[in-house]
């Protein structure tokens, strides 16, 4: 369907909910599966409120942006290996250069380091278009070499941010409040944007032709080198808009490569989890959004639960596992009954 | 993965000189030769950082540490033959390590085969997963690899706990070395598993049908190969050669860590990788993964006497791999 175009799609609308259903179905599930995790979690606690709800919001910021940066290069066929890197770099620097600055200087830092990101990202697609090397070998290189440069210009944690600037991530001045409207608007708006301009535009539908099969899109006349650096920018501004809500909500840098890794771990997990296919073209941002949020609620949940942190994590992994699982055994049964 | 990045190929190719051209399929034809070329060169430029470095005992360290990482990567190559990918290798090599470590009042023997039972069965669920189930390799590894994590960073404190050495035959065959002190024990391991590994690839019917499910599983499917067992077993080599390389490692540091084997993971698939084994599956041999792994252990060696920090390292490491890699598909694509 994705290599359709959008006219074709409007004429098809006519077979109604079944067809909707069986296009967005995952996706639909994993946001029900979101708003009952939530649910459990304020069945949990004694009192659950906007507070709560602001905390929940602010703090999957970081997994719901990295998500999505990873869901538009994984539609267009590709990997990118190096998002968590490119997110602790752009932590690194707009925590290092923000710290003292006002409000307009420290937003002129955050639009110059989404920018740039954007532009180092798409030079790592045109890397991977031009040297025809797998796009996961690239970006294992990419993920070594931005988490290096990020330790290199800030050695040790460090770094802070001004008030303004933590208010359009959190909230608030201080980095914790119950408001969650900021929070939700960071998120909100360039999801949005992106998912539209991804189903509704030329270059967003050349994308997922691009992903879904390389030859046939060449073929019809996409431009598939510009997708595939289009795709990989956009996953670069994606990956630094993390990095600057780390920064808005610690008002700290930290370069460690473990946060690179875990990541680029978690965008991967939250993307297969969100319904895209990892061989490209299929699934759509909003449902990795929601797989992110899922596997950030899961810690608070886990945590109000009294259960430790480490038997949290074979939960986590095992529920992963579970849910991959009974996806793959109904496409078995689904290519059966074909 | 998709298929299609590598089936598209441009209509125009660049007109290139008769010569050139010739070299470029014979290189093609013979990749371990480039290979060889990169290794000789590095060698030669560590040596001119540190003479000291061509000497019996420079050259013994740097196999040294490339036998757990070409180990680990024997796994690696297997698994990227059948389109897979183990990211577990690194904590499953942790896991055999802290088991060893466990065991080794009860003697070396019981504890090695403890920890490669472990390897073998955290391999056979990765495995199931992703033959049975059709999990996605990235997926089911990278849990795998969580799920070990936190059960182990949860035993080490508990039932494991104080279990941070290794009985002394195991630190001999991880870090000790024979022939007057020229040739080291795990290298001689290594050998056998390169001997294994290639003539098993090469000869045996698991081998050929590693490269058949790998090269297209439809094919494979239709020709009556069963493909779950072929992943299973090929999973459960990864795991026991993952527990094997742990092994070693925690008899080289003489202690266990969850730390241990953390270095490893993304340098056991750079040596694949480099070694010209196929992401994509079907394509690649283990004698190309050797190379891959020395070429990353001299690199190792090289920035040590550079005197290089952790930032530089993985700038110039993650350059290095992005290069020969570069290098590599240009060098194969020429014909």
């Amino acid at each position: 369907m994705s290599t359709t175009t959008g006219d074709l799609a409007r004429i098809r609308t006519g077979a109604g909910w079944a067809r909707w259903l069986r296009r967005n179905g995952w996706t639909a599930g994993v946001w029900v599966l979101l708003l009952v995790l939530v649910g459990w979690y304020a069945s949990l606690i004694p009192v659950f409120g906007e507070f709560q709800i602001a905390s929940i919001v602010k703090n999957s910021l970081p997994t719901a942006y990295l998500a999505v940066a990873q869901a538009v290069v994984i539609i267009s066929g590709g990997l990118d290996l190096g998002v968590g890197a490119m997110m602790v770099l752009a932590n690194s620097v707009s925590a290092l250069y923000m710290e003292g600055q006002g409000l307009g200087v420290t937003l002129l830092i955050g639009i110059a380091v989404v920018l740039g990101a954007a532009a180092l990202n798409a030079i790592i697609g045109w890397v991977i278009v031009t040297s025809r090397v797998p796009d996961i070998i690239v970006t294992l290189a990419t993920l070594f070499v931005l988490s290096g440069v990020a330790l290199m210009i800030l050695p040790s944690p460090g770094g802070g941010t001004s008030g303004g600037f933590r208010w359009i991530f959190t909230g608030s001045t201080a980095g914790i409040s119950a408001n969650y409207v900021p929070s939700m608007v960071a998120l909100g708006l360039p999801v949005a944007v992106v998912a539209l301009w991804l189903r509704r535009t030329r270059p967003g539908l050349s994308i997922y032709a691009l992903g879904s099969d390389e030859n046939a899109a060449y073929l019809s006349g996409v431009n598939t080198r510009r997708a595939k650096v289009i795709a990989y920018a956009i996953g670069g501004a994606f990956a630094s808009l993390a990095g600057l809500a780390i920064t808005a909500i610690t008002a700290t840098g930290d370069s460690r490569f473990v946060n690179a890794s875990n990541g680029t771990l978690n965008s991967v997990a939250a993307v297969v989890l969100g319904g895209i296919a990892l061989t490209g073209g299929l699934g759509s941002v909003i449902g990795a959004v929601a797989a992110g949020i899922v596997l950030f609620i899961l810690n608070p949940i886990l945590t109000t639960m009294g259960i430790n942190p480490n038997t949290a994590q074979v939960i986590r992994g095992a529920l992963i596992v579970a849910v991959m699982m009974v996806a793959g055994l109904l496409e078995l049964r689904r290519r059966r009954a074909e | 993965m998709s298929a299609g990045a590598r089936t598209t190929d441009p209509p125009a190719v660049e007109p290139v000189q008769r010569s050139a051209r010739a070299w470029a399929r014979y290189l093609s034809n013979h990749p371990l030769i480039v290979l060889g070329g990169v290794l000789v060169i590095l060698v030669l430029s560590t040596a001119a950082v540190e003479p000291r470095y061509l000497s019996s005992r420079g050259i013994r360290n740097t196999v040294l540490l490339a036998a757990p990482l070409g180990i680990m990567a024997a796994g690696q190559t297997v698994l990227m033959l059948t389109r897979g990918i183990d990211l577990s290798v690194a904590m499953v090599a942790t896991a055999a390590a802290y088991v060893v470590g466990n065991q080794s009042p009860n003697g070396a023997a019981l504890a090695i085969v403890l920890g490669l039972v472990v390897g073998v069965l955290a391999g056979a669920a990765n495995g199931i997963g992703v033959g049975v189930f059709r999990v996605n390799p990235l997926i089911m590894t990278l849990a795998m690899a969580g799920i070990l994590l936190g059960l182990f960073t949860q035993w080490a404190a508990t039932i494991l706990q104080g279990s941070t050495s290794v009985a002394p035959f195991i630190r001999t065959i991880g870090a000790g070395s024979f022939l007057n002190r020229q040739i080291p024990w795990n290298v001689l391991i290594w050998g056998v598993v390169a001997f294994i590994v290639i003539g098993g690839l090469r000869r045996s019917g698991l081998g050929r049908m590693i490269y058949a499910v790998g090269d297209n599983p439809t094919a494979a499917r239709l020709a009556g190969v069963r493909s779950w067992q072929v992943l299973l077993a090929a999973y459960m080599i990864s795991g026991f050669f993952a527990a094997l390389g742990g092994i070693l490692l925690a008899g080289q540091s003489g202690a266990v860590d969850l730390r241990l084997a953390q270095n490893f993971l993304l340098p056991s698939v750079a040596a694949a990788v480099i070694g010209g084994t196929s992401i994509f599956g079907g394509v690649g041999t283990y004698s190309g993964t050797i190379f891959g792994a020395l070429i990353l252990s001299v690199l190792n060696s090289m920035l040590t006497f550079l005197d290089a920090g952790q930032a530089v390292k993985q700038i110039v490491y993650g350059m290095i791999v992005l290069g020969l890699a570069w290098l590599y598909a240009a060098v194969t694509r020429a014909d």
